[in-house]
């Protein structure tokens, strides 16, 4: 097929819809058509998803400009506009005569060649094309999304025996490239690989805790983070999903898998579950799940007791002993109730996820990036047996009686992945190991690291050598914090980098970029009254970042996550960005009572003073930037940081999140070409008059109640900042002397008792102090 | 006594439709259009000869952007005023364009002309208040309240004057009552000018927001200050509009025909605190009434501009002024309030109404940021 211009999505619920935006945040027109309804308004099911999917929290949306991409219809009327589409997605109700019915429709109205999948988490696409034609079934798929369907990064791919190669991997590609999913080529098996894994998880888990007598907050701590699971663990993720999922996904797996399949051995409905979703206790979307907020008590966290059904104040879970925490082998090995918990999740998962190898999935690989992207599991199945190795596993299983599945034999002791020359293999069912290959345009820093060596690191950084004269500086302390070791890297990489490469990307591949300085280590110098190593601080991030920006060769920052403070300066320091579309980028000083320190100040005003659309002088752009920065202003997507103005329109956006490095290398290496540095800005700002405007502005916000008296204090020297001090209007500013001006209100901040008391309730609540 | 030494006239009225700034139908209208098309209507209406017109005085109390340039002479080129007819943009805030009616008078009375083409205009969908590079005398901020906001001398003037956050909502939905009936019975159809838009004609006042209720307003949260009791519901909205009217000597209209409204009996000015800048009619009204040689018991009509239900209902009760003579077609609360375009809107928003009342004498009054009331006393012809 050549290519997706527009899209059709049948079935406006949760699924359908937020696929729907998820095509239109592609760039994507989407049309989106749900039942007739009787009335003026035949559409309105489709418009009110519409119009609920613009309030969705998380944000379906990306953009304001995405939201407009999707055009609504209904069944009977809007048909015959999905011959325009190159891809119709069936999101209706999984019942079979349901879906054949439209297919039936839709073979009368559709393109050929135009591709038709289907979204179910439970039919199998043998069933679903019975009685279609061959060219239907040619042009025929199975795309699974995953709930949030723009958050979610697993697509899990069904091709039947008579659909078409060409087809599968068009779709696959669009939906690689434009809508970010990771594909993963599934078989036509129940559930197919994610769900199958996930429920026989989640079973496993909730049968232990009942038959072990284990409490609801201590199953999540042992099977939450320890084995690198979401820390809502297994109780809180129900929660999270909605606990009435569990029998629908119970009673669709037990009726369409084997008898013999070690699911249906454990499949259950405890009656306290039931119970609880017969009283509406459904989870966080219901009155309450295993875990509720009880307001009449005065908002105290409750637990549900698994043995009396009844709810109580949550407790402290139990503390997981250290070596348990990260040692899988220590955590199934503790003694008593802890370690036999662990291991009745554990085990029998692995043992499970194991079996499917050849049957749902064709390889490891697939099932681990199916729970990972799926589940947001950190470790896919396999690396988890790595972790707890895989001999010691197949003997465990032996020992209690559990079949030891044909791929955990053929490892025979072996790991599933291994390096080989720089290389990351992973092992077949062949018995033999095989490279893991990227598709083309994925670059990953893992595999590099697993192959090379950097050539520089220090304890907060590293410089990485990613082939054809590219350099990645990646950050590598907690949270990827910046500190001063963070500054000397960059200082060593700058000479290093001028005479033996030919560009520099900002790149790392933590859970967020950068949640910007160590505010740790600022606290603590702040404790003792360091001023001179706050000082020092400030000063070497604004010359370390400026020195990127003038080095000679192009630095391109690739951001994803959260890209705050000094992990936005360093965005907006470089030569041009490359953002993951899921980036949050912002400068949040403000929230802990400072201001921008490392260039943030004036790379925002030269934004706002290039932008056109704003109105000419010296305010506006003055205005925007503290506006944007006072507020502490954090993007909802990239597309969303072009809006609010922390990226540039010529900043690219990158869907999956696994070609970012490769796209921002890429954009270095255009921009080398003829490479120039840039040439300093110059401003021209108000001075007092503009300070007393912006001084003027926040009084109104704080007598509304919108501002607190210390706000109002911060934003006085951010809004000297960015006025020029005492800056003429008839005089030009320059950007050192506007570092200077940043530097010297930054410094005056720290030293306010009220800015430690930000950064103190910051570090220990993750929340503002709004004093 | 003072009245004018030359009879000065209202001869003609005319007003765009007023529709809320940045959501409103006029919202994609250039100011000097809105004007143009007003200004062009007038003529029209009137039947005045054109050539004869001395000056174009139009009020903008944010006169950048679009609104820049001396508005005036161009507003005076897009609607084919004959070349000689002059143009002139005056500043006063909101008293703008009532400023403009008064030069002119001020101007026959001298001998400088006989015929002024007076009004005023405000986009503020498309040159916010305060414009767009506001930049205040830092110094003059730190020991004044020059620059101060409008909702927080609202909220200083319901203080100092004991005005209630319900009295103030009363006051709003009796505002917009009116205003309603008046629309609903063609009251003020008249005076209004269709405005070509590229969305189609806009022939109709889109601010009112017929039904209000107190319970509704008493919902609202307070606009400018948390423990405030000053809301949206009780302010007049960010709007966009333009008014003019035809101020010439009653020789020239007499001799020309003209529609006579009523005659300019008094004017003033009075300078006040900028923090309770709502009740500058107070004293611009008693110096007006004086100098017309009448009090506030003898007025038929009264147009006292809604800034705020606060000042509003602090200036009726310092003036003991009769409620139900005040603003009989809604105020700005309902109406709207595009900046410099009030003034002219609520002159000849009086004059018409002493015309068809038959009342004879007339006061219309507005407040002025900054710290400043204007007054204007008129007498029927």
């Amino acid at each position: 097929m050549s290519g997706v211009s527009k899209v059709c999505v049948i079935g406006a619920g949760t699924m359908g819809a937020g696929i729907a935006a998820q095509v239109a945040n592609a760039g994507v027109p989407v049309l989106l058509l749900d039942m007739v309804t009787e009335g003026p308004d035949r559409s309105v099911v489709a418009r009110k998803a519409l119009e609920k999917l613009g309030k969705a929290e998380p944000a379906a949306f990306m953009s304001k400009a995405a939201a407009k991409l999707v055009e609504v219809g209904n069944i009977e009327d809007d048909l015959a506009k999905v011959a325009e589409c190159d891809w119709v997605i069936e999101a209706i109700i999984e019942k079979i005569e349901a879906k054949q019915a439209l297919y039936e429709k839709l073979e009368a109205v559709r393109r050929p060649g135009s591709a038709v999948s289907s979204n179910t988490s439970t039919m199998p696409l043998a069933v679903l094309t019975q009685g279609r034609s061959e060219a239907f079934q040619r042009d025929f798929l199975i795309t699974h999304f995953f709930n949030p369907p723009r958050y979610m990064r697993l697509l899990e791919v069904v091709a039947g025996p008579q659909s078409d190669p060409a087809l599968v991997a068009g779709i696959s590609a669009f939906a690689d490239r434009a809508l970010g999913k990771s594909v993963v080529t599934a078989r036509d098996t129940p559930g197919f690989i994610a769900n199958r894994v996930g429920t026989f998880w989640l079973q496993s888990a909730i049968n232990a805790a009942f038959d072990l007598g284990v409490s609801v907050e201590d199953a999540d701590a042992i099977a939450g983070k320890p084995m690198g699971v979401p820390k809502t663990g297994i109780f809180g993720l129900v929660d999270l999903v909605g606990i009435d999922l569990m029998p629908y996904l119970k009673t669709s797996l037990t009726r369409s898998l084997p008898k013999d399949d070690p699911y249906q051995a454990i499949a259950k409905d405890h009656p306290l579950i039931l119970k609880m979703i017969g009283d509406g206790y459904t989870g966080r979307k219901g009155k309450g799940g295993f875990y509720r907020i009880n307001r009449e008590a005065g908002k105290v966290k409750e637990a549900i007791d698994l043995a009396t059904g009844e709810y109580r104040k949550a407790a402290k879970p139990v503390s997981i002993p250290g070596a348990a925490q990260k040692d899988l082998r220590a955590l199934v090995s503790l003694p008593g109730k802890l370690g036999a918990y662990a291991w009745a999740v554990l085990g029998p998962t692995l043992a499970y996820a194991a079996s499917l190898v050849g049957e749902a999935a064709d390889d490891v690989l697939a099932i681990d990036t199916a729970m990972k992207l799926g589940y947001n599991w950190s470790y896919g199945p396999f690396e988890l047996i790595d972790r707890l190795g895989s001999e010691a596993l197949a003997k465990r299983l032996e020992a209690e009686g559990i079949a030891v599945p044909e791929i955990l034999r053929i490892a025979a002791g072996r790991p599933f992945y291994r390096v080989e020359g720089g290389q990351r293999q992973f092992l077949g069912l062949d018995g033999d190991y095989h490279a893991i290959t990227r598709p083309e345009g994925v670059l990953l820093l893992e595999d590099i690291k697993a192959g090379s060596k950097p050539l520089l690191k220090n304890g907060s950084a590293a410089l990485w050598d990613v082939g054809d004269g590219v350099v990645a500086l990646e950050f590598t302390g907690k949270m990827n914090a910046l500190d001063g070791d963070v500054m000397t890297l960059i200082g060593k990489a700058i000479p290093l980098v001028a005479s033996q490469y030919k560009a520099l990307v900002v790149y790392n591949e933590g859970r967020n970029f950068s949640a910007g300085a160590n505010l740790g280590l600022a606290l603590f110098a702040l404790n003792i009254a360091a001023w001179g190593e706050v000082d020092k601080l400030v000063a070497g991030g604004q010359q370390a970042y400026k020195a990127l920006k003038y080095a000679p060769f192009p630095v391109v920052a690739a951001p994803f996550g959260l890209a705050l403070g000094g992990g936005c300066e360093v965005c907006l320091n470089a030569d041009a960005v490359q953002a993951h579309a899921e980036t949050y980028i912002g400068l949040v000083e403000c929230g802990v009572g400072l201001i921008p320190g490392w260039g943030g100040c004036g790379e925002m005003m030269q934004r706002f003073a290039e932008n056109a659309k704003l109105p000419k002088g010296p305010m506006p752009a003055v205005a925007k930037a503290f506006e944007t920065i006072s507020t502490a202003t954090v993007a909802k997507s990239a597309a969303n940081a072009k809006e609010v103005g922390y990226l540039r329109a010529s900043d690219g956006i990158t869907m999956n999140r696994d070609r970012l490095l490769a796209d921002a290398k890429a954009k270095a290496l255009a921009l080398a070409e003829g490479y120039q540095p840039p040439v300093p800005p110059v401003f021209r700002l108000p001075g007092a008059g503009g300070k007393a405007a912006l001084d003027l502005a926040v009084q109104g916000f704080r007598a509304r109640g919108l501002a607190t008296p210390y706000d109002e204090v911060v934003a006085g020297r951010l809004a000297h900042v960015l006025s020029g001090g005492e800056a003429d209007l008839v005089d030009t500013v320059t950007e050192e002397q506007l570092l200077e001006l940043e530097r010297g209100q930054f410094v005056a901040l720290v030293r306010d008792p009220r800015t430690l008391a930000r950064i103190e309730t910051m570090l220990a609540t993750g929340k503002p102090l709004r004093n | 006594m003072a009245e004018l030494s030359q009879d000065v006239v209202i001869a003609g009225y005319a007003r765009s439709p007023f529709h809320l700034a940045g959501k409103g139908a006029l919202a994609r209208t250039r100011p000097d259009d809105l004007a143009a098309a007003v200004v062009r209507a007038l003529v029209e209406r009137t039947g005045i000869d054109a050539a004869a017109l001395e000056d174009l005085v139009l009020g903008c109390a944010f006169p950048e952007g679009e609104q820049g340039f001396n508005i005036a002479r161009l507003v005076g080129l897009l609607s084919d005023l004959p070349l000689s007819v002059g143009g002139m943009t005056v500043n006063r805030f909101c008293g703008s364009s009532m400023s403009a009616i008064h030069y002119a008078a001020g101007q026959i009375a001298l001998g400088a002309g006989q015929a002024f083409l007076c009004g005023g205009v405000e986009s503020m969908s498309r040159v916010p208040m305060m414009g767009f590079n506001p930049l205040p005398n830092a110094e003059l901020a730190k020991r004044s309240a020059a620059y101060i906001g409008m909702g927080d001398t609202a909220e200083n003037v319901a203080k100092q004057y004991g005005i209630s956050r319900e009295q103030q909502e009363a006051f709003a939905v009796e505002s917009q009552r009116k205003a309603a009936e008046a629309q609903a019975e063609g009251r003020l159809s008249d005076e209004i000018v269709p405005i070509a838009t590229k969305a189609g004609v806009v022939d109709k006042d889109g601010c009112l927001r017929p039904g209000t209720t107190a319970e509704a307003l008493a919902g609202l949260k307070p606009a400018f200050s948390a423990t405030g009791s000053v809301t949206a519901g009780t302010a007049s909205p960010l709007t966009d509009g333009a008014s003019a009217v035809l101020v010439t000597s009653g020789t020239f209209a007499g001799a020309h025909n003209l529609p006579l409204l009523a005659r300019v009996k008094a004017v003033a000015i009075s300078g006040c605190s900028p923090e309770i800048m709502g009740i500058g009619p107070v004293a611009a009204s008693r110096k007006a009434l004086e100098r017309a040689g009448i009090t506030a018991a003898d007025l038929d009509v009264i147009e006292l501009n809604e800034a705020f239900a606060s000042q509003a209902l602090a200036c009726i009760a310092d003036l003991g002024l009769d409620p139900s003579k005040m603003n009989i077609d809604g105020g700005a609360i309902a109406i709207g309030h595009p900046l410099g375009a009030t003034g002219a809107r609520i002159v000849g928003k009086a004059a018409s109404l002493l015309a068809r009342t038959g009342g004879r004498y007339a006061l219309a009054t507005q407040c002025i940021g900054g710290g400043q009331g204007i007054a204007t006393v008129l007498e029927a012809v």
